[in-house]
C-alpha cells in the first residue's frame, strides 16, 4: 500500500500501464514534426519571391498565434481521450462513424503526402543545394553540375523514393530503431541549425557580398558587382517591394502554418504519454513557441547579411526564372548561407543540419497513417491484412508497405508532373482537422459520461467547460487557415481541378467505409458495433 | 436455459477483461449480450480496482480529495456524492472519512488493505445485485475469472453469486466447446497476488489440458497472454518499476508468458483469450489458434471487448470493440 507524494490517494498493489514517452520525448517528437528548417526554407524562399508586400515576422507571428489555438484545441482533445490515435479517436467518440473515418482518412493520406513533399524536399532543398554549393565554392563545375541533376525530375525521384524506403525499412524494424534514428536525426538537425546562425551571426554584409560576388559573378554574367546585380536583375524581371500588405501577409503565412500543425501531431500518441496533460503541453505549445523564435531569429539575421531586397531578389528570380539572377538551384537557405560563408565545411555542417530537420518529417508521416489504418483494420473498416502485426519486430508491416506504396506514388507525380498544387492536401487536413475540433466544442455536452472524466472536467472560462472553448478557438484558426489556403492560389487555391481532387478525396474515403461496411454486412460482421456506446439499463 | 447458438448454428462469445473496478464498465459488460447479440459473456481477469480515494470531511463542513492528481475541495455532500460517482466509474474506490481517519490511514498499510478489501467486497455485491435480474432477463451465460491482481477472498464471492459463474482452475463447457481457464500469471514486476513461475504456471494448465478431451477445439482463456506476440508488449521496468531506456528511448518488452505460448504452440486450441497489458489491444495468430487481448480503457469508461464468433469448431470472426 502506498500514498503517492502530494496525493490524497491509497494505492493497491497491482500490475498497471506503463506509459513511456517522457515530457522531452513529446517535445522532440513535436519539434521533429514541425521540421524547424523545413518551415525556415519555405519562409525564406517562398515568402519573398512568391508574396510581394508580404511581411515575414507579421506572417510567422499570426501563423504561431493561429496554431497556438489549433494546439489548445487539440490538447483539450487528448487530455480528455489519452489514447494513440489521433484524430480518428476523437472522431469515432464524438461524430458519425462514418464521417470520422472519413477525415481521418484524408487526414492521413494528406500527411501521407507530406511525407512525400518531405522526401522530394530532402533532394531539391537539402541536398541538391548542398552539393551545387560545394561545387561552386570549390570551383569544380562536375560537382556543381552533379548538384543541379540531383534537383531534376529523376534525381529529385530517386532521392525522394530512396528517403522514403529507407525511412519505411527502419519504421519496419521496430519502433527502437525508428526513435533512435529520429533523435541521432534531431541532434544533427540541431547542431546544423546552430551553425546556420552562428555563421549568419559572424558573417557580415560585406563578407557576404564579397564572397558572393567572387563566386557568383562570372557564373551570373551581371558584372563584377554580382550582388547588385541580381538585385537590378530581378527588378527588371518584375520583382519590387510594394511594402507591408496585409494580404500577402497572410497568405503567406500558410508557409509557417503548414510545418506548425506538425507541433500537434503528439495527439497520436497521447496513449504512451506518462503524464499526458503536463507532456502534451510542453510538447505542443513548446514547439510552436520554440518554432516561431527561431523563425523570428533565422529570417533577422539572415535579412541582417544577405539583405531583404537581396533575398527577394535572388528567389523571386529563382521562382520565375529572370535571366542573370536565378542561382543554378534553388536558393534555399542552404545555398546562400554556404555561398555567403565560403567554407566548405560550414556549407556541410548547414547542409546536414536542414537535411535532418527534412528527414524527420519523413518517416515520422509514414508512422502517422500506419497507426490510424492499424486501428481502421481493428475496427474492420479496412482489411484485416493491413492490422496484421509482426511477430519480430511488433510493427505493422502490410500498412508500412501500403503506405510507401502510396508516398512513392505521390513523390513520382510531385517530380513528374504539375499536377498538384503544392500544399493542396493541407486543405483537406486543415478542415479535417476544423471539423474534429468543432465537434469537441459539442463534446462536454454530447458525452458528459467521458468528459467527467477528464482532468479538465472542473475547469471552466466564462461557464463554459474549457473544453468547448479551446476547440472553438482551435476550430476558429483552423477554419481561418482552411480559407486562407483556398484563396491562396500559390500554395493551394480553389482551381477546378485542385477542388475536384479535394471533393473526391471525401467523397472516396466515404465510399471506402460504405464498401468496407458492405463487403461486412455480407460477411456478417455489422460495422457500427465497433463504434457504438453500449447503453446501460 | 440460455441462448447459445443462433439459428445458422453460430455461437456469439462477448469477452471483455482487465475492468479494475469500474463501474460503468461492468454495466456495460452486463449489457453486451443483448447489445452484440451474444450468448455467452465472459469476464477476464482484474476485476477490481487500484485505487482507493479518501473523501476527508474538514472541520467546515467541506471535503478534501484528490482528483487527477491535484487536490480538490468539495463543498457540499452533492459534490461529493457527484465525485463518488465519477471515480467509482472510473474504477476507483470513494471512501468517505473524516480528516483524522485519513491520516491515520496514511500511516497504517494493514488499515489500508482492510478498507481496500472492504471496498472491493461492498462493490462487487453490488456488481452481482446488478447483473443477477439482467443476465436471467437476456437469457445470457455469464462467466467470470479473477486476475493477478485480484485477492483471493473475490472467488468466494463470484462463486456463490448465483449470477456468474466462476472459472478459475476449472474446465467448462460451453455450448460443446471446451473451456479451461487461470487468472494466474507469470511474476511481474509488482509482485501482485496471483503470480508464479513460468514453471509453476506451466504446471497448473497442463493439469487442465489433461483435463479436456479435446484440447485442439478448446478456449485457453488466460489472464496472461503468449510471450512475444502483439498482445504482450509494454515498456521494461527496473526493480524501482521506472520504465528502462536506451539511447534515450524506452526498452520495449515482451511481458507474455513463455509457458502459455509454449501451451498454445504444442496444443493449437481454438481460441486464446487474454488480457492483463492493457496496452496490447489486437489479435494475434499462433500457427491456427486466434489469441484476443481485446485491452482495457477502463479508467475513461470505455468497455473494450471482443465479439468472438464461432462455428462448427473454427473460430469464424473476431471483432474488436469499444463500447
Amino acid at each position: 500500500m502506498a500514498t503517492p507524494a502530494a496525493e490524497r490517494v491509497f494505492l493497491r498493489k497491482a500490475s498497471g500501464l506503463i506509459k513511456s514517452a517522457s515530457n522531452t520525448d513529446v517535445l522532440i517528437y513535436d519539434l521533429g514534426l514541425v521540421s524547424i528548417g523545413l518551415g525556415l526554407g519555405f519562409l525564406l524562399f517562398y515568402g519573398p519571391a512568391a508574396y510581394l508586400g508580404g511581411n515575414l515576422y507579421v506572417g510567422t507571428l499570426i501563423a504561431g498565434g493561429a496554431m497556438l489555438l489549433v494546439g489548445f484545441g487539440m490538447l483539450a482533445w487528448t487530455i480528455t481521450i489519452p489514447r494513440s490515435g489521433g484524430i480518428y479517436n476523437f472522431g469515432t467518440r464524438s461524430m458519425w462513424p462514418p464521417l470520422a473515418f472519413t477525415l481521418s482518412f484524408v487526414e492521413v493520406t494528406a500527411w501521407l503526402f507530406y511525407g512525400s513533399f518531405g522526401a522530394v524536399y530532402l533532394a531539391q532543398l537539402g541536398i541538391a543545394p548542398s552539393v551545387t554549393a560545394i561545387g561552386i565554392i570549390t570551383d569544380k563545375p562536375g560537382i556543381e553540375s552533379f548538384g543541379t541533376d540531383l534537383a531534376g525530375k529523376w534525381g529529385t525521384f530517386l532521392i525522394a523514393s530512396g528517403a522514403l524506403i529507407i525511412g519505411a525499412i527502419i519504421l519496419a524494424s521496430g519502433m527502437r530503431r525508428f526513435f533512435f534514428t529520429q533523435k541521432v536525426m534531431f541532434t544533427i538537425a540541431v547542431a546544423g541549425t546552430l551553425v546556420f546562425i552562428g555563421s549568419l551571426l559572424f558573417t557580415s554584409r560585406a563578407d557576404f557580398v564579397s564572397n558572393w560576388n567572387s563566386v557568383m559573378g562570372d557564373r551570373l554574367n551581371v558584372g563584377d558587382d554580382a550582388y547588385n546585380g541580381v538585385i537590378d536583375a530581378a527588378s527588371k524581371g518584375g520583382w519590387s517591394d510594394p511594402g507591408f500588405d496585409w494580404k500577402q501577409t497572410l497568405y503567406l503565412s500558410n508557409w509557417a502554418f503548414l510545418p506548425l500543425i506538425g507541433a500537434a501531431f503528439s495527439i497520436s500518441i497521447g496513449g504512451e504519454i506518462k503524464q499526458v496533460g503536463r507532456g502534451q503541453t510542453l510538447g505542443i505549445i513548446g514547439a510552436i513557441v520554440a518554432s516561431v523564435v527561431v523563425w523570428i531569429l533565422s529570417i533577422a539575421l539572415v535579412f541582417r547579411t544577405m539583405g531583404s531586397d537581396f533575398l527577394g531578389a535572388v528567389t523571386y528570380s529563382s521562382l520565375n526564372g529572370v535571366e542573370g539572377a536565378s542561382t543554378p538551384v534553388t536558393p534555399f537557405p542552404t545555398l546562400l548561407t554556404g555561398l555567403g560563408t565560403s567554407s566548405v565545411a560550414l556549407t556541410i555542417l548547414i547542409a546536414l543540419g536542414f537535411i535532418g530537420w527534412i528527414w524527420l518529417w519523413v518517416p515520422t508521416q509514414i508512422l502517422y497513417p500506419t497507426r490510424a489504418i492499424v486501428a481502421w483494420s481493428l475496427d474492420r473498416v479496412a482489411p484485416d491484412k493491413l492490422g496484421t502485426v509482426s511477430e519480430r519486430t511488433h510493427t505493422p508491416i502490410p500498412a508500412i508497405v501500403l503506405c510507401l506504396a502510396g508516398a512513392i506514388t505521390f513523390v513520382g507525380m510531385l517530380a513528374f508532373t504539375s499536377f498538384f498544387q503544392l500544399v493542396i492536401f493541407i486543405e483537406v487536413a486543415v478542415l479535417a482537422w476544423g471539423l474534429v475540433l468543432l465537434a469537441g466544442v459539442f463534446f462536454p455536452y454530447r458525452r458528459p459520461d467521458i468528459y467527467g472524466k477528464s482532468p479538465l472536467a472542473n475547469m471552466r472560462i466564462a461557464g463554459l467547460p474549457i473544453m468547448s472553448v479551446a476547440c472553438a478557438l482551435g476550430a476558429a484558426a483552423a477554419f481561418f487557415y482552411f480559407f486562407n489556403l483556398f484563396f491562396d492560389d500559390f500554395a493551394a487555391g480553389h482551381a477546378r481541378h485542385s477542388m475536384s481532387v479535394l471533393i473526391g478525396w471525401f467523397v472516396g474515403a466515404f465510399c471506402i467505409y460504405w464498401i468496407m461496411w458492405f463487403i461486412r454486412r455480407r460477411q456478417g460482421v455489422n460495422v457500427n458495433l465497433a463504434f457504438k456506446e453500449i447503453p446501460i439499463e | 436455459m440460455f441462448r447459445k447458438r443462433d439459428s445458422s448454428g453460430e455461437l456469439a462469445i462477448f469477452f471483455a477483461t482487465d475492468l479494475h473496478g469500474s463501474n460503468v464498465c461492468f454495466k456495460k459488460f452486463v449489457n453486451a449480450g443483448r447489445f452484440y447479440g451474444a450468448g455467452v459473456l465472459i469476464l477476464g481477469g482484474d476485476v477490481t480496482g487500484k485505487m482507493m480515494v479518501p473523501i476527508a470531511r474538514q472541520e467546515d463542513g467541506s471535503y478534501l480529495t484528490s482528483f487527477a492528481g491535484k487536490e480538490l475541495k468539495l463543498d457540499s455532500d452533492d459534490d461529493a456524492a457527484a465525485l463518488e460517482t465519477r471515480v467509482s466509474d472510473m474504477g476507483f474506490y470513494p471512501k468517505r472519512m473524516s480528516e483524522d481517519e485519513f491520516q491515520e490511514l496514511r500511516d497504517d498499510p494493514e488499515g489500508q488493505e482492510a478498507v481496500f478489501h472492504e471496498l472491493i467486497r461492498e462493490r462487487l455485491e453490488e456488481w452481482i445485485e446488478y447483473a443477477r435480474p439482467r443476465l436471467v432477463e437476456q437469457g445470457v451465460k455469464c462467466f467470470a475469472a479473477p486476475g493477478n491482481d485480484d485477492a483471493f477472498f473475490i472467488d468466494d464471492l463470484l462463486a456463490d453469486s448465483g449470477a456468474i459463474e466462476l472459472l478459475e482452475g476449472r474446465v467448462v463447457e460451453v455450448d460443446g466447446i471446451e473451456m479451461l481457464t487461470t487468472g494466474w500469471s507469470n511474476e511481474t514486476p509488482w509482485k501482485t497476488e496471483r503470480e508464479t513461475s513460468e514453471v509453476e504456471l506451466r504446471a497448473m494448465i497442463v493439469e487442465m489440458i489433461e483435463r479436456l478431451e479435446r484440447p485442439e477445439n478448446a478456449i485457453f482463456n488466460i489472464h496472461v497472454p503468449p510471450h512475444a506476440t502483439a498482445l504482450d508488449q509494454c515498456p521494461k521496468l527496473d526493480e524501482d518499476l521506472r520504465p528502462v531506456s536506451s539511447g534515450g528511448n524506452p526498452v520495449m518488452t515482451s511481458a507474455g508468458s513463455t509457458a502459455v505460448r509454449e501451451l498454445i504452440e504444442t496444443h493449437q486450441p481454438l481460441l486464446g483469450l487474454h488480457g492483463h497489458i492493457h496496452e496490447g489491444r489486437g489479435i494475434a495468430r499462433i500457427d491456427r489458434t486466434v489469441c484476443v487481448n481485446p485491452g482495457s480503457n477502463y479508467s475513461e469508461g470505455v468497455l473494450n471487448g471482443s465479439l468472438i464468433k464461432l462455428r462448427q469448431g473454427e473460430v469464424r470472426d473476431v471483432h474488436l470493440t469499444q463500447g
